[in-house]
């Protein structure tokens, strides 16, 4: 099943008798987040639902219509008639033009949906620039599939990584903004206009992450990625920003906590100024993840801002099946665990810091996680946290690996100036 | 010029007004923004700059989160009529403010210009009192460039025969105290009179904001406590006063850096004026004003604490200033105990001293070696110093003021004539 988006404003819908899995539905105010609710397994009516949205999310409903009536003058003569007035927050008309860059390899099946979902973008379409990038295609599939769509650009990328196809969408981008977002993921009609309303906000931003929500929750393996930390992040905005002087890595190194590739923007500039994504890192090469996370740490390094918007939200489908979501588990502590040994080699200062991190991880959430696990083996099954741990290690050793990788793909697909900017990225003193 | 790591940028913002992103705070890693609704300070909300401007979402989003109660509870109290309007004070009632100083001719100078821009439909007065007379005192000289300032000279050392001397020469039927090193916001002088339009009220007494947390020090004493006493209003009489079985926490109702009393007051037997022993320039560092509340309750008259009513004072910068205060707070604190025991024969006093004092000390030291409190050990051993100076030093300030003599007092027929305006005199 679907997740229920139900918005406060408008009438809410039925929710019929729970099939299969777990069913959430997520309440919405003015377009804005505000959390989950979980409606009873056999259905509840719309008027039913209301309430209960009402009554859980009493607390961030009273500060969403606060937050609406500071600054406009007069005081609000009636509290609740708020949720139906028109919220000042994202106006429809533009803020400078976006790219929006989907990368996909080998991506046909899973892309329609994205697609779709890209094609319902509230956004003035002149100031909207849709691009997906094909990495390392064998075939023409993705090319027909995006040919069906008018205003969309196919753009292939022969070297294969994830990172690799990032820099090609920089590369290409016609707008200031450019929004990353993954091909089994369904974007909101909103996301745009969220991610571009906080650059223009926020100045001093140079990302903007958001909120990433379970498309479906039908199997198993959904539910427990899920609990076992899931890609949301939870419903509050966030400014995250280094003060000159402060050691970055202390505070900021787990950058986990800001987002995930699946949703995420840049400033284009930020490129031009801090170089392009590793492309050692991620998906595609030994180290399997932690791109995302490296250019998070890069951006609040440089001392720019961080922005975590939940408005902007996507609908991400997790894996269905166990092996899968382990073996993406297993990759997150590689990722995780290969980010830091590139940050450690760029940042030398920080050495240290990174160490300290590293160790304090394996602890904090790996060996707790075990012992949980061993305790209570209800809470988490032992072998996906052993998974994690035992990725911990190999991601150690990968991203050397992946850094000799990377440089025979230059040398096999030849270098167009920018992938070497991305390989020196770092302190260069 | 980088300030140092731990100064918080102070700034205010109304929500009535249109909000606009505070771009001056990047030389501080946090910022402190106190919120008023339609000039009505209803709370203070810190947000983490880390040296970056503030946008107007943000400064939204973090009042949004943190007074989002306070704020609709407001909204919701609107809608439902229950904000009662209090009566105004009659605008024939004089007020005077009575700002005792000594050798500070900066701050004096600030407070006054502020004092001056308040408007106020009624007659008033202001009195400095010079507490350091002399040739070479800058105050006379500070207090000609404004107009209509009484300036007169108390050469006996001690807040109380400054601020005494300053009672009894003013000539409102309302005496406003504050200090010199505050600063007063507009409408601050209405909003701190305003309860005095009901009879049984005999004291009132405002929020205490910090101006500036540019060092580490002015950071610990607002962490110490600082002088405000909170947001919310509070309103104190003769029960509250008998009702306690422990001791009475006067303290808790604010200090006379931003008070105002009833002028018949100081001429009640019992009540009087401000103990000379007690308070700056003593050897026991305060509680004067803490002695006064405590006299005021236990006639069994009403006090109200207004938290809308503030004022922005200026802590000492330096470490040694923040020692000092800190060393003569926890004197006076013991001393006020002992006055009470001593002349009041207020036995709960003694609770005070030898089980709740101490059991405050056991419990921060505990909470610091924990590291679950910053507060540094140093400053708790100044605190414990202090209380064991006590009782010393209030020997000492008592032999004093009998040296010096009793300080000036007001003059009695002036508070006969306003026994007949105020018709309900409470019952002590």
């Amino acid at each position: 099943m679907k997740l229920i988006c139900a918005d406060l404003e408008g009438r809410l819908p039925a929710v019929p008798r729970r099939v299969v899995g777990a069913q959430w539905v997520l309440v919405r105010l003015h377009g804005y987040p505000l959390g989950f609710v979980t409606p009873p397994a056999m259905g509840c009516t719309s008027e039913q639902l209301r309430q209960l949205a009402l009554r859980e999310l009493a607390g961030p409903i009273a500060t969403h219509l606060a937050s609406d009536s500071i600054g406009d003058g007069a005081p609000v003569p009636n509290a609740l008639a708020r949720i139906a007035a028109p919220c000042p927050r994202w106006p429809v008309t533009g803020n400078g033009v976006v790219t929006v860059a989907v990368c996909t390899r080998d991506g046909a099946a899973r892309l329609g949906e994205c697609l779709d979902a890209l094609a319902t973008l509230e956004y003035p379409p002149e100031q909207l620039d849709l691009l997906i990038v094909d990495n390392a295609p064998t075939d023409s599939a993705t090319r027909d599939l995006v040919a069906r769509y008018p205003r969309m650009r196919y753009v292939p990328e022969p070297r294969p990584g994830l990172d690799w196809a990032r820099n090609r969408a920089a590369r290409e981008a016609r707008g200031d903004v450019i929004a990353f977002t993954d091909d089994d993921v369904s974007v909101d009609p909103m996301w745009v206009r969220a991610i571009a309303g906080a650059f223009a906000e926020e100045p001093d931003a140079m990302c903007v992450t958001g909120l990433v929500v379970p498309d479906e929750i039908d199997t198993p393996a959904q539910a427990l990625f899920e609990t076992y930390g899931g890609f949301g992040r939870g419903f509050e905005r966030s400014v995250s920003r280094v003060a000159p002087g402060e050691r970055a890595v202390r505070r900021y190194g787990g950058t986990g906590r800001f987002g995930t590739g699946a949703n995420m923007a840049f400033r284009r500039s930020f490129f031009d100024l801090a170089g392009f994504f590793d492309p050692a890192l991620d998906v595609g090469t030994p180290a399997n993840g932690g791109g995302d996370l490296e250019m998070f740490f890069r951006v609040l390094k440089s001392g720019h801002a961080l922005v975590y918007e939940p408005a902007a939200m996507v609908r991400h489908r997790h894996r269905r099946d166990y092996a899968s979501l382990r073996e993406q588990i297993a990759n997150n502590g590689v990722g995780f665990f290969a980010y830091l040994v590139r940050t450690a080699q760029a940042y030398p200062a920080e050495r240290f810091a990174v160490l300290r991190l590293g160790v304090w991880w394996l602890w904090w959430w790996n060996v707790r996680r075990l012992l949980r696990a061993l305790v209570r083996p209800s809470a988490f099954p032992l072998d996906l946290v052993i998974a994690e741990f035992k990725g911990s290690f190999v991601g150690l050793r990968r991203y050397a690996a992946a850094r000799r990788r990377a440089e025979d793909v230059l040398g096999r697909f030849g270098s167009d100036a920018e992938p070497l900017n991305a390989l020196a990225a770092g302190d260069r003193t | 010029m980088t300030s140092p790591p731990k100064s918080v940028a102070i700034r205010s913002v109304d929500v009535r007004e249109p909000l606009h992103p505070i771009l001056d705070v990047t030389e501080y890693g946090l910022t402190r923004v106190f919120v008023s609704d339609g000039g009505e300070l209803i709370g203070s909300v810190d947000i983490g700059n880390a040296r970056g401007p503030i946008s107007a979402t943000r400064l939204r989003d973090g009042i949004a989160s943190g007074l989002s109660y306070t704020l609709m509870k407001r909204t919701v109290e609107r809608q439902l009529g229950g904000v009662e309007v209090p009566p105004n004070l009659s605008p024939a009632v004089r007020v005077s403010i009575v700002i005792p100083t000594c050798n500070r001719p900066d701050d004096l100078r600030r407070c006054l210009r502020a004092v001056e821009q308040q408007r106020a439909s009624r007659p008033v007065e202001v009195v400095v009192i010079d507490n350091r007379p002399g040739p070479s005192s800058p105050t006379r000289a500070v207090a000609a460039e404004f107009d209509g300032i009484v300036c007169i000279d108390e050469p006996r050392p001690g807040l109380s025969y400054a601020r005494n001397a300053g009672f009894a020469t003013a000539t409102g039927e309302i005496m406003i105290a504050i200090d010199d090193d505050v600063t007063v916001p507009a409408g601050w002088l209405e909003r701190l009179v305003a309860p005095f339009a009901r009879p049984e009220v005999m004291a009132v007494t405002g929020h205490v904001l910090p101006f500036e947390l540019e060092t580490e020090s002015q950071c610990r004493f607002e962490a110490y406590g600082g002088l405000g006493k909170g947001f919310t209003g509070l309103e104190v009489n003769g029960e509250w006063f008998r009702g306690h079985r422990g001791p009475v926490p006067t303290w808790k109702l604010g200090a006379t850096a931003n008070a105002a009393f009833r002028a018949a007051i100081f001429s009640d037997p019992q009540i009087g004026v401000l103990d000379e022993a007690l308070g700056a320039g003593m050897p026991t560092g305060c509680s004067e004003d803490t002695y006064l509340f405590y006299r005021i309750l236990k006639a069994g008259h009403t006090m109200t604490y207004e938290p809308t009513a503030w004022v922005w004072h200026r802590h000492r910068r330096d470490a040694p200033a923040l020692r000092r205060q800190i060393y003569s707070y926890s004197k006076g604190h013991v001393a006020y105990h002992l006055t009470t025991l001593l002349r009041d024969g207020d036995r709960r006093a003694l609770v005070r001293l030898f089980y709740s004092l101490p059991k405050v000390y056991v419990k921060r030291t505990w909470a610091r070696l924990r590291g679950w409190s910053d507060y540094p050990l140093s400053l708790i051993l100044v605190e414990i110093a202090g209380t064991l100076a006590g009782p010393w030093a209030l020997w000492q300030a008592r032999r004093r003021v009998r040296r010096l003599g009793p300080g000036a007092r007001p003059k009695t027929d002036h508070a006969v004539s306003l026994e007949g305006h105020f018709t309900q005199t409470p019952a002590a």
